[in-house]
């Protein structure tokens, strides 16, 4: 029986080349879009699985009140560590953590410059780090340190690293105790290396001296493991006042009430997002949103294929009689064109399957990811096994009850033309399916809209040109004779030195007063900024009055306010007007507009620039203008490898850091372009494959027609309006749909930050259907229009 | 074998009401050749389809082998079918996308009867009706006479105990039309009844009866032996 049928659906295939390669290359088509948001999703929701512990790891957080907003934040003070360990026997382990930078390591002759963190000892342990070679505690002792094998063999060669010494920053010898593997790309502690803790103590002598016992500096991170047994909600009560009960000024007893809690590992990735010291979700919604749009594509590819599976049904119907007439029952007829669908499905899962293994590395690159196909896994297979008998009977079953309910009588009578009704659910599917495809053109379009919106605002400086350079000891030792002579050398006109890089705000602080704040007020978050000479200048910034730091006054307790900072004050005429910062008088000295640092879309933070030689961790330079920016580069390379011989010459351009603030709206923005342009190529098939059965169907009417005098053109408008129409119909449909989605999507972003959605958008997509169903259906159209109608009229 | 009473058939469409067949009532013993005649539209075919269950009735009495069948759901009609009916058509009806040998096999493997027995019975029908040499052609390469003698073969291969024709030789030239109803005779005389459908005089006295037709009402009977 089976081999009957496969040899039915075999032939039927091979006889009717066209219309199976459209149907599988339609499904094909649909199965790779699922494949490879299934996959993405798969990637997102599998980030931090590789930590053996995830489930009992957990990020301590801390909740604070600023200015009428409760805010979470990761940042939590140095003791805390330290505190949790001795005082709370519910941890299993605790690390704490910095932001992680890139630190030059040299070994020998070999200088190379990574990416890693100081990090508690518990770490290897929670973590689960997999120790290639070394000690199994490798980060107790403070002048240790772990590498990744990757790391370990830029440095080493072939040479064992163990027990070798490596110079940090060109300063702290530290011995290697342990390679171990690289984490995954999609985790959440990614590193080339990580150094203990305390060894900052050491090397950091403020860290001493001002953090070790300051409750009220929230500058690192802070990961605990618990017991498996451990209740989380009842930790939680035991911690959320630790940070408080050792604070004592009053205004953050009263109103800023931080408030410790823990955020598991499993949701660190996709659900990151606070509102009001709530968890409400992430990047999760982007997750589903794709999944929905993958299935929406299948689903797409499933309705192709049930339309021109149907519209043959004429061709098969007399096939269906014979069955039937010789003893075939209902049952077995739906057997065999299920049978059809799953042996056209496994077709289309091969060819999806080559697909997705071509457009991986493009996908991988474009989303910043490491995803493979699993082809080594057997659950894979299963479920791919699984993914195409679906999709083969989600398309195949209509299909299929519809051909096997025909009656033989008529069939086999020839007169099976059951007039239009037998084709509104043809109809319908293909409004359905344009509708979708539709929707997400208007979707796509909109999501541009938005990053070409942000792109558009202006920025209050000059990112071109601008480049910043990683701070360190060396550059700190010979600042002023590093500084001279990159001005003298032509390539560079200005530079200053800053806390963090033009595309960044790293710091905030409260503790401010001015004339007629309320002690309330001392709990308001300024951005903080600190540079010494030339930041205005160097970043291309107006005054908008007074002046910047200028080595003509003693400057060392002035300020500068942006726009957003003076209304936040309230102040009249702020220059000349003194602050009161942690008890310490500050003269404002200039003021500057509102500069976009952070979020193109979020509103400029007020912000101070504050005068501090020490508090430092960028470069930034102006490159010469009337210099090629390469010629530029090369004049500063041997500058800086005289200066800071510690580290490879190393730069990041203003502009390409700020572009990366739109990676996430760009990378939903392609996504959901990929998903539009191939849901309406798909949709294109089906209404090719659609077309030219309806041209065939029509053949002898066509004829007719031609003999009675119509032309080309008649015959073309008269086979294309239908479709017309239909599509039409779909746009009058996705249109309120697209418009009602997107305004939602626009709403994550505020008021004066989004773009607004026009009548061009809607214009637009319809055009853009119409046009794409006439080219589509008109090649069918124009062909039987110039048919020879005699050889039509004959074939009866 | 088939007692009729009573039938009627009525299509209705939008426009017009058609009574295909009124009130029509016969009989038919096991091991007769009937021919059934009657000008286009009398309800030849409708008859046909009603005698081998692949329509029913509006109204009136079916005994098939005393059991009654007028009120037989799909499943239950296709059953009694398969067991017990062969057609063969005015157009052959043979699918296109299997061999000569696949379309005489298809009743059998309805029917479930074993792959290693299906052969040896496809053959062996094949040879009969002389078509053996080309078992691996597809119908377009055969003559009409061929596809008509395979259409045949696909009727009895299954041993059924009725054959319906309807038209069988309409689209045969003489010569091709006479070897299909040497083929029903002999048939015959191995004790399958047949019904069959036709305009041609010649052929109707290759039957025992003729029942002739008009507007959905037998009109006379003949018989002929
Ligand atoms: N599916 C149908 N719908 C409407 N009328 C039909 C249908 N099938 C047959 N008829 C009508 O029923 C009558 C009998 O048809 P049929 O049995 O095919 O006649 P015959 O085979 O004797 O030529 C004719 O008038 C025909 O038009
Ligand atoms: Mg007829």
């Amino acid at each position: 029986m089976f081999r009957n049928y496969f040899k039915t659906a075999w032939r039927n295939i091979i006889k009717n080349k066209t219309y199976s390669f459209i149907n599988i290359l339609g499904l094909a088509t649909g199965m790779a879009v699922a494949m490879i948001v299934a996959l993405w999703i798969y990637d997102e929701v599998s980030a931090n699985k590789n930590f053996k512990n995830y489930d009992t790891i957990y990020r301590l957080m801390m909740n604070q009140t600023f200015d009428g907003v409760r805010g979470s934040q990761q940042a939590l003070p140095y003791p805390i560590g330290e505190e949790l360990k001795n005082k709370f026997p519910d941890f299993k382990a605790v690390a704490m953590c910095d932001w992680g930078q890139n630190r030059s390591l040299i070994y020998g002759e070999k200088k190379i410059s990574k990416f890693g963190h100081f990090i508690s000892e518990d770490a290897v342990s929670m973590f689960s780090l997999n120790i290639i070679d070394g000690s199994k505690n490798p980060l107790h002792d403070p002048y240790s340190i772990v590498l990744t094998k990757e790391t370990a063999n830029i440095l080493f060669g072939n040479e064992n690293p163990i027990d070798k010494t490596v110079k940090l920053d060109n300063q702290t010898d530290l011995k290697v105790t342990a390679v171990v593997d690289k984490e995954p790309k999609n985790s959440s502690l990614s590193f080339d290396y990580l150094i203990p803790f305390q060894l900052q103590e050491s090397i950091y002598p403020w860290i001493k001296q001002h953090h070790k016992t300051n409750w009220g500096n929230n500058s690192w991170q802070t990961f605990v493991q618990l017991y498996p047994d451990a209740n989380p909600a009842s930790v939680k009560t035991k911690i959320s006042n630790v940070v408080i009960s050792h604070l004592t000024d009053e205004n953050i007893l009263k109103h800023i009430k931080p408030e410790l809690f823990i955020h598991p590992m499993s949701k660190w990735r996709l659900h990151s997002d606070f509102e009001n010291g709530k968890n409400v979700g992430g990047f999760i919604k982007y997750v589903r949103m794709f999944g929905i749009l993958g299935f929406i594509v299948l689903l797409i590819a499933c309705i192709n294929f049930m339309n021109l599976s149907t519209a043959r049904s004429e061709k098969r119907a007399k096939e269906v009689g014979i069955r039937k007439a010789v003893g075939s029952g209902r049952r077995q007829l739906i057997n065999q064109f299920l049978n059809e669908s799953l042996l056209m499905a496994s077709f289309a899962f091969l060819l999806a399957l080559g697909m997705v293994a071509l457009a991986l590395p493009y996908f991988n690159k474009l989303t910043d990811k490491e995803m493979s196909l699993q082809v080594s896994n057997p659950i894979f297979w299963l479920i791919m096994i699984l993914f195409t008998f679906v999709t083969g009977l989600l398309a195949g079953s209509y299909p299929a009850f519809y051909l096997s309910s025909f009656n033989p009588v008529r069939i086999l009578k020839g007169n099976l033309n059951a007039g239009k009704k037998s084709s509104l659910p043809r109809k319908i599917l293909v409004v359905i399916q344009f509708a979708c495809s539709v929707i997400l053109m208007i979707g796509t379009l909109i999501v541009y809209q938005q990053i070409q919106y942000g792109k558009n605002r202006p920025i209050g400086y000059n990112n071109k040109g601008l480049i910043t350079v990683n701070w360190s000891d060396d550059i700190a030792k010979h600042f002023e004779a590093l500084r001279q002579e990159l001005l003298s050398s032509g390539a560079a006109i200005s530079l200053c030195q800053s806390n963090s890089s033009p595309t960044e705000i790293d710091s905030n602080n409260d503790g401010w007063e001015w004339k007629g704040s309320q002690p309330v007020e001392k709990a308001v978050l300024f951005s903080t900024i600190t540079t010494t000479y030339d930041y205005t200048k160097t970043l291309g910034i107006k005054m908008l009055a007074g002046r910047d730091f200028s080595r003509d006054f003693a400057d060392s307790n002035s300020v500068i306010l942006n726009e957003s900072a003076v209304k936040r004050m309230g102040l009249q005429h702020p220059v000349g007007e003194v602050l009161k910062w942690r008890d310490r008088p500050m003269t404002i000295i200039g003021v500057i507009p509102d500069i976009q640092i952070e979020s193109p879309y979020r509103s400029i933070s007020p912000l101070t620039i504050i005068f501090d030689k020490y508090w430092v961790n960028n470069l930034d330079i102006r490159l010469n203008p009337v210099m090629s920016a390469s010629k530029s580069l090369a004049l500063m390379k041997p500058i800086f490898d005289k200066y800071n011989p510690a580290y490879p010459f190393e730069y990041h351009f203003a502009d390409e850091e700020y572009a990366k603030k739109f990676n996430y709206e760009e990378l939903v923005g392609n996504l959901a372009a990929i998903i539009a342009v191939l849901a309406i190529f798909i949709s294109c098939l089906g209404l090719f494959g659609l077309a030219s059965f309806t041209a065939e169907q029509r053949v002898k009417e066509i004829g007719v027609r031609k003999v009675l005098g119509a032309s080309v053109f008649n015959l073309w408008r008269l086979l294309s309006k239908d479709f017309l129409i239909l599509v039409l119909l779909s746009c009058a449909i996705a249109i309120p749909v697209g418009w009602y989605c997107m305004n939602e999507w626009l709403k994550n972003y505020d008021d004066k930050y989004r773009t607004n959605i026009n009548v061009e958008v809607f214009v637009a997509v319809t055009l853009v259907a119409i046009v794409i169903t006439l080219l589509t259906i008109s090649f069918q159209a124009i062909k039987v229009a110039m048919s020879n109608p005699v050889k039509s009229l004959r074939a009866e | 074998m088939i007692k009729i009473s009573e039938l009627e058939k009525i299509y209705r469409t939008e426009e017009v009401e058609t009574v295909a067949l009124n009130k029509l009532s016969f009989e038919v013993k096991e091991g007769e050749f009937v021919a059934v005649m009657g000008p286009s539209g009398c309800g030849k075919s409708t008859l046909l389809n009603i005698l081998g269950m692949l329509d029913d009735p509006d109204a009136g009495s079916f005994l098939f082998n005393g059991i009654e069948v007028a009120h037989f759901n799909e499943r239950k009609r296709a059953d009694l079918r398969k067991h017990n009916i062969g057609f063969v058509f005015q157009s052959f009806n043979l699918i296109d996308e299997l061999t000569v040998f696949e379309n005489v096999e298809l009743p059998l493997i309805y029917t479930g009867v074993k792959a290693a027995d299906r052969k040896k019975r496809v053959e062996a029908v094949l040879d009969k009706v002389q078509i053996m040499h080309r078992r691996n052609h597809y119908p377009q390469q055969l003559s009409g006479g061929q596809q008509q003698r395979v259409a045949v073969a696909r009727a009895v291969v299954n041993n059924p105990k009725l054959i319906l024709a309807d038209e069988p030789t309409g689209n045969l030239d003489s010569s091709n039309g006479n070897e299909v109803m040497q083929m029903l005779t002999d048939l015959n005389e191995q004790g399958t009844t047949i019904i069959m459908v036709t305009h041609s005089e010649h052929d109707s006295r290759y039957s025992h009866r003729i029942i002739r037709m008009l507007d959905g009402q037998t009109v006379t009977e003949n018989i002929l032996v």
